[in-house]
């Protein structure tokens, strides 16, 4: 890696870091940064979690995952439930007497009297806590390794994942599930003792994701510096290749999937109680397609990127919903278009394109018979070449 | 005449043959009396003194086709006629004559009716030629008898079941033999005597089976569980349940109790052929609309290896062009896109003309989606081939784009596209149900197979596709501008998720998010398939249509259904990677 | 024959790809610590028996044994390369992204598990072994460069250096001397005399020269339409008639 640039970054991630830690909450509680920002910004941040997800996927390892928003969702989920355990007491079912359980409203509405027995543990934060990570992490384990060991990959890794993130929506769309069905969960009242509508809750929990968002980046940062992260690279240029120099990129995969989906189930945890709602429409392909987006805007393959990405694709589109709502579709798909076709390594990555451009315009200049740079077998499609 | 299940045997059947005769005849000839309307004729019944005389002017109607019959009889049951002994000086009438007569909701103060003649249904007039004002009091309502009621049922019902539709004719045939009423069956039997639709032929025959599960004879009880069981009734299941329960198990009764215990296991296990085979067909239907949407990807996928998820977005085009020339056939259609106006005119075509115009929205949505396929390949997806990861995002995003354009143009909402009305009627052979609907999408799936089968094996550009799919530098060696081919290629593969769009318009919505309904299916159906074989796409959809319905069938929640398949493709994954058919090769990507 | 077990014995194996027969009824048995060369033309099966063994490619019957004591069609790739076995591909295949550095590092022995690259760290015995590669393969002031910046024959010394990294028992060399000077041919094959000995090797060649150079002396097999045509000594095989017919009487036929 570029010593310069490990240093330009450094510096920008601790300019970050004390920004969002201690400056914004400061700035807030004195009244000159307003809530609305500060649960804005609470939410790019989750976001920010969630793309560096996509980005050790895609950016690191290849792997082009369209199930971290069921990741994600399911983070969500499981945190969503604590809350609307909280809540249920307070509800409006329960200030009308209808509710004498004290069950999530609901649940209520849909006729149950009691609670089912896999909501009881919930009561417990330790335990949501627990399933935040465990849940997630089951489910892209189990995936991860029969997908693996199966050896799909490139594009039908993809597709799979989509499948999975369409199956999984399906599923929550059911009222059987006693998951909310299609409202979700939503109208959340408390969150470990305190009011989750105050301004110092709303500020407590962007500071966690502030603190989320910086452990994520150092792992990050940690885990492709390691000798792990040679193969996860070596996996995304050549995995045939990795196979005859012994390592099982299959477990490689699992690895780095299984985390990546803790890591964006934590995200997802976060982003619940901040903004308020959780339901079955966040869990689409088109959701983790879109944190895609950020990425490959950012800069794929580099750890600051995603977090640019997120942050920067997330305000243009809170401002651009507001202005052009009907174009904003089409700005996105455009924007992903262009990234793809003219800017493969994102805005991160542009210095460097031009870099390379006048680079290879004076090389071209010296040495015309130059010897082209085989492509990377990665990508290939598994049809015969 | 038909026959009847055992004509030999019971001479019961051959009075009634000789009933149903003179009931046709009367039928043929319903003028008995041949200046009296059944107005007139029920007027008359409603002052014979004599019953049996009532009677007989009552059946006398039967196998009339007259709505009023309906009415007249149904008001005289329920007390809506009324005798009026006519008093001293009216006009036309001796005092004391009875005539029937029914009263005029016009109620005044001191409680008066008028009063109508049912005959004529004019109203009665008083010497002065005013109209007679009566009290309600005054006059008695006409009476019915056992006897009368039992006559004016059959009469009726005969009229019930001399319907013009057949299919009304079936509706009320089944009801009547759900009811087990004694007193339908000699209507029914008329009915059967003349009944010349052979579908309501054996209606008929269920159902005076069933009646005959109640009758006295138990010989009769015998003969007709048999042959319910022969004709595998299912509707005659809970009757002959009941039977059995309520016919102790003595000596005499046990040919009875056989003959139906015989008969619930043969119309069981008709049953179940029944659904195995329904569900055979409504799988067959479903893998033909996954087939029909599948088949453009197994092209652009499949054979050339380019991940398009914007494929769901050409069957819109298709779609939204069979809506386009819905409206040009009719009376043309404004659009408003980005704030402008754009109207495009009417062919203001009527009749069958209009309703052909599927047949011109076949090519040109074959054609519309093919050039936005074309637009799409030579835009984007050539500088991608060797990447298609990076395909995927971009055509993503083309998806994202073509829907807000539907949406900016169409509007977000779905469009309505008629299809053909006979496309919701359906078609019962042994109690399987064979909507026409589903029969349309077998037949189109058929022909597009076909179809591109013939493009890819019968025509060069089929050859030089095959050609270059299988090695791209080698057939550019030998000079297949491998360039054009590819453009072809995607746009075949365009064009025909075009020609599915054409198609789901005719049998669901169409709106901007058609596409998205279809995606994933579609993409699973050409991974189970296998890449680069049509037939595999052709087996795995198929598959796919008769695991999902078979599963809606057991777990009778068609969404658990779908995550079952979603499940049971990545287990089947495990067992075949590359799907149903591997092309294999001896390319070094392993 | 040596009353030691075979370091590889290959028996009755026979592979087929959609109706083409690859490899035929074919028998291959190697003394440890050999060196072989392996011959045929275009179409041999060559390149196909290297990708048997190494779970590339799993035979439709037959068995090949590695050692005393491990059959090796049944397991894959990686597992293959653990015992031992390791493999330079015909075009080289390094890492292009990474620095020649790190492709060492990937390739030096020890363990492959998920929890040991986490933790690994790089010790300075493996540091000196690395530079000590570095000089054999003739790139030591190229160990910061992307190994994809690098001149086809300096990848094909990449590969041959991650083979040694390796410290594999069994080594399978395909093709080491094309992109190569003749110099570079020369060294690689004074190379591969080095390891001779330590090492069982197979290598695959076309070169004339560079086959008499490291086969001098030792046994070469001939490969024809899957099956083997003749083994013995270069010159012998040389002057094999089948041999001229088939293979280098047409090479010669066309110089």
């Amino acid at each position: 890696m570029n010593r310069t640039l490990t240093k330009v970054e450094a510096t920008v991630v601790t300019l970050l870091a004390v920004l969002v830690l201690v400056v914004m909450p400061l700035l807030n509680s004195a009244g000159v940064v307003s809530n609305f920002t500060i649960n804005l910004w609470g939410k790019y941040l989750c976001y920010a979690v969630l793309a560096l997800s996509v980005d050790l996927l895609w950016g690191y390892t290849g792997l082009l995952s369209l199930g971290q928003a069921l990741f994600f969702s399911l983070g969500g989920y499981m945190f969503g439930m604590y809350l609307m355990l909280l809540s249920g007491p307070l509800g409006a079912y329960a200030k009308s007497g209808q509710n004498p359980a004290g069950l999530p409203d609901f649940m209520v509405f849909l006729g149950h009297t009691f609670l089912p027995w896999f909501w009881r543990p919930f009561y417990s934060p330790g335990f949501s806590a627990l399933m935040v990570v465990a849940l997630p992490g089951l489910v892209a384990l189990l995936f991860g390794f029969l997908a693996f060991r199966a050896r799909i990959k490139g594009v039908y890794f993809s597709i799979l994942t989509q499948a999975l993130t369409y199956g999984a929506a399906l599923m929550f769309f059911r009222n059987d599930l006693v998951m909310g069905g299609n409202n979700g969960f939503t109208d959340f009242h408390r969150i470990m003792g305190f009011d989750i509508r105050s301004a110092a809750t709303q500020r407590g929990l962007f500071i966690a994701t502030g603190v989320l968002l910086l452990g994520v980046y150092l792992l990050g940062r940690w885990l492709t510096a390691t000798k792990f992260g040679l193969v996860q690279r070596a996996v995304r240029d050549s995995e045939t290749r990795v196979l005859f120099s012994g390592y099982a990129a299959a477990n490689y995969k699992l690895f780095v999937f299984t985390l990546c989906a803790i890591i964006a189930g934590l995200g997802g945890a976060l982003y619940v109680p901040q903004v308020g709602i959780i339901n079955p429409s966040e869990m689409t392909a088109e959701k983790s397609l879109e944190a895609v987006v950020w990425v490959a805007v950012g800069g794929r393959g580099t750890l600051l990127g995603p977090i640019v990405g997120a942050i920067g694709i997330n305000a243009l589109k809170s401002w651009a919903t507001r202005a052009m709502p009907d174009l904003w579709p089409l700005i996105l798909g455009g924007l992903f278009i262009v990234i793809v076709l003219l800017l493969p390594k994102g805005l991160v990555g542009i210095p460097g394109q031009i870099r390379a451009l006048w680079v290879s315009r004076r090389k071209r200049d010296e040495d015309p018979g130059q010897e082209s740079i085989e492509p990377a077998d990665a990508d290939q499609p598994a049809t015969p070449a | 005449m038909r026959t009847f299940p055992h004509p030999a045997k019971l001479p019961f059947p051959l009075l009634l043959s000789v009933w149903a005769v003179l009931c046709a005849t009367t039928w043929l000839a319903p003028a008995a009396h041949a200046s009296d309307t059944p107005r007139a004729v029920i007027a008359k019944a409603v002052v014979t003194e004599e019953s049996e005389e009532q009677v007989r002017l009552v059946r006398s109607l039967a196998g009339d086709t007259d709505p009023q019959i309906r009415d007249l009889l149904t008001a005289w049951k329920e007390g809506g006629i009324s005798i009026l002994e006519a008093p001293d000086g009216l006009p036309g009438l001796t005092e004391g004559q009875k005539i029937a007569v029914t009263l005029a909701q016009d109620k005044d103060a001191d409680d008066k009716q008028g009063v109508l003649r049912l005959d004529s249904s004019e109203p009665i007039k008083d010497a002065e030629g005013k109209p007679l004002r009566l009290p309600a009091a005054d006059i008695e309502a006409a009476e019915t008898d056992a006897a009368l009621r039992q006559a004016m049922k059959g009469v009726l019902d005969a009229f019930a079941l001399a319907a013009s539709a057949p299919a009304t004719r079936l509706k009320v045939v089944a009801e009547y033999g759900l009811s087990q009423d004694l007193a339908r069956l000699e209507a029914l039997q008329a009915r059967q005597a003349v009944e010349t639709h052979p579908r309501v032929q054996r209606a008929l025959r269920e159902a005076i089976s069933q009646i005959h599960l109640k009758h006295d004879d138990a010989e009769k009880r015998t003969a007709a569980a048999r042959d319910l069981g022969q004709m595998g009734s299912i509707s005659s299941r809970d009757a002959l349940k009941t039977l059995l329960e309520e016919t102790p198990d003595t000596p005499e009764n046990s040919a009875l109790r056989a003959e139906a215990t015989k008969a619930l296991v043969a119309i069981g296990t008709h049953m179940r052929w029944a659904n195995a085979y329904g569900t055979a067909f409504r799988g067959l239907s479903t893998g033909s609309i996954l087939l029909v949407v599948a088949i453009g990807l197994a092209i652009t996928f499949g054979l050339m290896g380019v991940i398009n998820m914007a494929h769901g977005e050409l069957i819109a085009v298709g779609a939204y062009t069979a809506y386009l020339v819905q409206h040009v056939f009719g009376d043309g259609l404004t659009l408003s896109p980005f704030g402008k106006t754009l109207s495009l005119p009417g062919l203001h075509t009527t009749g069958w003309i209009r309703d052909c115009y599927f047949i011109a929205a076949i090519p040109l949505s074959f054609l519309a989606a093919a050039l936005v396929g074309i637009a799409l390949e030579r835009g984007i997806i050539r500088f991608l081939y060797r990447r298609p990861l990076e395909s995927l995002l971009a055509t993503w995003g083309v998806s994202l784009v073509l829907q807000q354009l539907f949406r900016l143009v169409f509007g977000a909402n779905n469009v309505q596209v008629d299809s053909p009305s006979w496309l919701s009627g359906n078609w019962t052979v042994f109690d399987v149900l064979f909507g026409w609907n589903r029969i349309f999408v077998i037949c189109f799936a058929v022909l597009i197979i076909a179809g591109a089968w013939a493009v890819l094996n019968k025509t060069s550009l089929g050859l030089l596709i095959r050609a270059v799919m299988q090695n791209r530098s080698m057939a550019a060696c030998m000079g297949v501008r491998t360039e054009r081919v590819n453009m072809l290629t995607f746009a075949l593969g365009s064009g025909l998720a075009g020609l599915a769009g054409a198609f789901l318009s005719q049998i669901g919505n169409v709106g901007p998010g058609l596409g998205q309904d279809y995606i994933v299916d579609a993409f699973m159906t050409v991974v189970v398939g296998g890449v680069g074989n049509l037939l595999g796409t052709v087996l795995s959809a198929l598959g796919i249509g008769l695991i999902d319905q078979s599963l809606q069938q057991i777990l009778l929640s068609p969404v658990l259904g779908k995550i079952l398949v979603l499940g049971g493709i990545i287990l089947f994954l495990q067992w075949r990677p590359a799907g149903l058919f591997v092309t294999k090769s001896r390319s070094l990507e392993g | 024959m040596s009353q030691r077990p075979f370091i590889l014995a290959a028996e009755g194996v026979n592979k087929s790809f959609a109706g083409f027969q690859a490899i035929r009824d074919l028998n291959f048995y190697m003394d440890p610590g050999e060196l072989r060369t392996v011959i045929g033309p275009n179409g041999a099966g060559k390149t196909t028996f290297l990708d048997l063994i190494t779970g590339r490619a799993k035979p439709d019957t037959g068995t090949i044994r590695f050692g005393a004591d491990h059959e090796l069609t049944g397991l894959n790739e990686y597992e293959i390369y653990r015992l031992g076995i390791g493999r330079k591909f015909q075009t080289p295949t390094v890492y292009a992204d990474h620095t020649v550095f790190e492709n060492l590092v990937m390739s030096l022995e020890g363990s492959r598990g998920v929890w040991a690259s986490l933790f690994a760290k790089i010790h300075n015995t493996q540091r000196d072994r690395i530079q000590e590669i570095l000089e054999t393969i003739h790139l030591g002031d190229k160990a910061q460069w992307k190994a994809g910046a690098l001149a086809h024959g300096q990848k094909q010394w990449l590969e041959i250096g991650m083979l040694l990294a390796q410290n594999a028992q069994l080594l399978l060399v395909d093709e080491p001397a094309a992109g190569m000077t003749d110099e570079e041919t020369h060294r690689t094959g004074e190379l591969l005399l080095s390891l001779a000995g330590k090492h069982s090797i197979i290598v695959i060649e076309h070169d004339m020269v560079f086959i008499r150079q490291i086969a001098a002396g030792r046994r070469v097999t001939v490969l024809h339409q899957g099956s083997v045509l003749c083994e013995g000594p270069v010159d012998q095989v040389q002057n094999n008639e089948k041999v001229i017919e088939v293979y280098l009487g047409r090479k010669h036929a066309h110089p």
